[in-house]
């Protein structure tokens, strides 16, 4: 069952890559760039957007995971696909 | 946290998809019908420039499929990989080429003569090189892969990609670690002379994922993946000398 989206989705893409990264929330911020600050790779992002599929059932074309290198641009990406 | 989020990953790798009605038909070229010849030739420049002391071939399994992962140190490893291997494996064993390789005129011959190689692009997007390999595993043929993505340009091992662990634990498919030494001496990245020298191949028992797909239940399928592929790694190392 997929959730809709809540007004603070930024804060809570923040709380589920803190999770996922098992990093500090206080490091995951919104401007972070997700490969060189926090350290992540390719297949880790894709980690992050396994956990969004789940939780808001949207399905993220493979093509868009380049576009996206901070939790602002997950955020965004996630309110376009559930238009 | 203990999210299984396989489920993406599956459908990335498109393992729900039905197969192609002939899913190998893109790595097979003509130029393949010249292999016996190549590795005559393999094996006696081996012979006499870069002879090969092989440990533990008999580990490698006679019947695909399965991924066969060495460390990586000189575009000859595929071949003193797979020389004193059984011939019959070269036919069911798919390395993954990197495209600056294969597109070559040069190397890219030797390559279709010598394997049935698949070409990625793991620079642009290893997603369909991912897809390539599953599909290739999927019908019951071997991947010949090294999970450093890149040659070692000092011959130490590199950090491996976390790929060839999302491939055995979802595909349920066994894993061979192989340790190669000697052939960073024979032919250096960016070097195009040969320095005749011994090689030493050692072929590890297979890593089964059983345990792993289990740890699904439990652990976020990207913590089970780079856990297998740490395994892997271990594995290598431990064959080293």
């Amino acid at each position: 069952m997929s959730a809709s989206l809540p007004e603070d989705l930024e804060e809570e893409v923040r709380e589920l890559a803190s999770k996922v990264l098992k990093l500090p929330k206080a490091k995951v911020t919104l401007e972070a760039d997700l490969f060189t600050d926090l350290g992540v790779d390719s297949l880790l992002g894709v980690e992050i957007f396994a956990a969004l599929d789940k939780k808001y059932g949207i399905d993220v074309p493979e093509g868009r995971l380049r576009d996206v290198h901070t939790i602002k641009d997950i955020a965004r990406l996630v309110r376009e696909l559930k238009k | 946290m203990t999210e299984d989020t396989s489920a993406y990953w599956r459908k990335l790798l498109a393992l729900d998809q039905p197969l192609p009605a002939d899913p190998l038909m893109n790595y097979h070229s003509w130029l393949f019908s010249f292999n016996h010849l190549i590795f005559f030739l393999f094996g006696l420049i081996s012979r006499f420039w870069a002879p090969i002391e092989a440990i533990g071939a008999e580990n490698v399994p006679i019947k695909p499929p399965y991924i066969l992962c060495p460390n990586h140190l000189s575009i000859i490893d595929y071949g003193a990989v797979v020389l004193p291997l059984p011939g019959h494996i070269r036919q069911f064993l798919y390395p993954l080429a990197t495209k600056h390789y294969y597109d070559n005129p040069l190397s890219g011959t030797i390559i279709k003569m010598s394997t049935r190689a698949v070409r990625i692009d793991t620079m642009e997007d290893f997603f369909p090189a991912l897809r390539a390999a599953a599909q290739i595993l999927r019908a019951g043929k071997s991947v010949y892969l090294n999970p450093e993505g890149t040659r070692s340009a000092t011959g130490e091992l590199l950090p491996f990609m976390v790929g060839v662990g999302v491939l055995a634990v979802e595909l349920n498919v066994p894993v061979v670690p192989v340790y190669i030494k000697g052939t960073f001496e024979i032919m250096k990245p960016g070097e195009a002379k040969i320095n005749p020298g011994p090689i030493y191949v050692a072929y590890g028992k297979p890593i089964d994922p059983g345990d792993y797909i289990k740890l699904k239940e439990k652990m976020q399928a990207y913590d089970v993946y780079k856990a297998f592929t740490e395994e892997l790694r271990k594995r290598i190392k431990e064959l080293s000398r």
